[in-house]
């Protein structure tokens, strides 16, 4: 599932739930569904590590990755 | 035999009688480019120059195209700055060009609107072909100049945005001769690793000819080939690039280009647990409804004190008991009445009411006489009272007719 999605239905489901228009039972489903949303979704923000690599083409034309040290 | 003289040696005479012409060592020359060839390995560049009727070839070596602000490209009409001599292995005359600039401003501008109409007709500026970006990006491939002020921005402002976030940056030349094949480059390589969510391409504001790299065929068709969305931030908010038209996303500058690559992670982070709250909110008041409403049926009376209920149930059999005994009884009474009626009727028919009205019943061998044919003279028959029976003898019989209403 992409973070967006997830978002969105996140938020649909925000809506409907405070509507009040569910029926208990479907509530309740649609609330443990929000929960998993919201927490797969803060899972997707911690997924990148901060790091930064410059991408060079060796001399045997594959591809390398080289960590990169910035210029201050 | 003949004089005659070698290939070599016409070839270096008529070097040397070029090379001593005053006008050809050093001149201007104006014309279109055509067939453009920048040789990987060696550096130097090959072309054509030509009008409406003629051409030259042209070579401009390594050394003098290093200084170039930016890349010549078929169609261009130019201004180049060189000299005439023989290349004597294929004894040609070729122009060796030292210095080319754009002829004015406005063949640039004109080359550049036959090139965005080219462009255009190909598809590579199709509003309907522009990707989007994912919502959640956590790896930016950026290429750029490694040394640039616009690096710098785009990491500060990527960083600020998303601490975490993964770059991997390749270096190219932004402005010269090797920008648009490196740019290019840059991007086809981001595409062939496949590992980022989205390619910003840019550099810092320069002069048009440094800006023209952007501008090159080259790098709006590795654009338009790439399945990784690009964001393009050409120089300042006025410049308007071909690699801006082909790109899915324009910034106005590097800086605009980091905000739209990455969300913000911490108004992201506070929205989820907005959400989060609302949910428990929504559901909580959800169930305090349900709570509630079961509440309210349980304060019923019914629940509180259940033998009124019973007490209710015994009113209602005892009220269906009254009336039921009601209306039978008035059936009864309704019934004594019609039974008295009848007897009374009854009564008046009784033959005792006739014999007391002073008739009498007669009977001979038991049976009723009712004419006077059954009765002969002599007869013993007898007489019923209202409250005596006689025994007689007939002595007359006389035959009477009696009239009935």
């Amino acid at each position: 599932m992409k973070f967006e999605d997830a978002l969105k239905r996140l938020e649909d489901i925000v809506e409907q739930l405070e509507s009040g228009e569910l029926e208990l039972e479907e509530s309740i489903k649609v609330f443990e569904e929000g929960i998993r949303l919201a927490v797969f979704c803060q899972q997707e923000l911690k997924k990148a590590d901060g790091k930064i690599q410059q991408l060079l083409k060796n001399l045997d034309g594959e591809l390398e990755l080289v960590d990169f040290e910035e210029s201050v | 035999m003949r004089d005659f003289i070698t290939v070599s040696k016409l070839n270096e005479y008529l070097n040397q009688l070029i090379n001593s012409d005053e006008f050809l060592v050093d001149f201007w020359l104006m014309g279109e480019i055509s067939g453009l060839k920048l040789y990987q390995q060696s550096g130097h560049m090959y072309f054509t120059l030509k009008d409406e009727e003629t051409s030259i070839s042209c070579v401009m070596f390594k050394s003098r195209n290093r200084s170039l602000e930016f890349k010549p490209e078929d169609g261009m009409e130019v201004l180049a700055r060189g000299y005439v001599s023989i290349y004597a292995r294929q004894g040609k005359y070729q122009f060796y060009v030292e210095q080319i600039h754009p002829y004015g401003q406005g063949g640039l501008f004109l080359y550049l609107e036959k090139l965005k109409k080219k462009l255009q007709k190909a598809g590579c500026f199709d509003l309907d072909k522009k990707k989007s970006l994912p919502g959640m990006v956590n790896k930016v491939g950026i290429v750029t100049s490694q040394d640039g002020a616009a690096l710098r921005d785009i990491l500060r402002v990527l960083r600020q945005r998303h601490p975490d976030v993964e770059i991997i940056l390749v270096h190219s030349s932004v402005q010269g001769v090797d920008a648009p094949g490196e740019i290019a480059q840059g991007i086809r390589l981001l595409n062939q690793q496949g590992y980022v969510d989205v390619i910003i391409i840019g550099r810092g504001g320069g002069s048009f000819e440094d800006l023209m790299a952007f501008n090159s065929e080259e790098v709006v068709l590795a654009i338009n080939d790439s399945v990784i969305p690009v964001i393009s931030a050409v120089g300042h908010e006025v410049d308007i690039s071909l690699a801006d038209l082909a790109a899915d996303l324009r910034a106005a500058t590097p800086t605009q280009a980091a905000q739209m690559a990455v969300p913000d992670i911490l108004s992201l982070q506070k929205e989820i647990v907005m959400y989060q709250q609302r949910l428990i909110k929504a559901v909580d008041r959800h169930l305090a409804y349900y709570n509630e409403t079961l509440d309210h049926l349980m304060m019923e009376k019914v629940w509180q004190e259940p033998h009124l209920m019973i007490e209710k149930q015994e009113e209602f059999l005892q009220d269906l008991q009254k009336n039921l005994a009601r209306g039978i009884s008035n059936i009864i009474k309704e019934k004594g009445t019609r039974f008295a009626f009848n007897l009374a009727k009854l009564d008046s028919l009784s033959p005792v009411k006739i014999l007391q009205r002073g008739y009498a019943v007669i009977r001979k061998d038991d049976k009723i006489v009712r004419d006077e044919a059954n009765i002969t003279q002599g007869d013993y028959l007898k007489v019923s009272l209202e409250n005596a029976d006689l025994g007689v003898v007939v002595r007359d019989k006389e035959k009477i007719i009696r009239w009935e209403i």
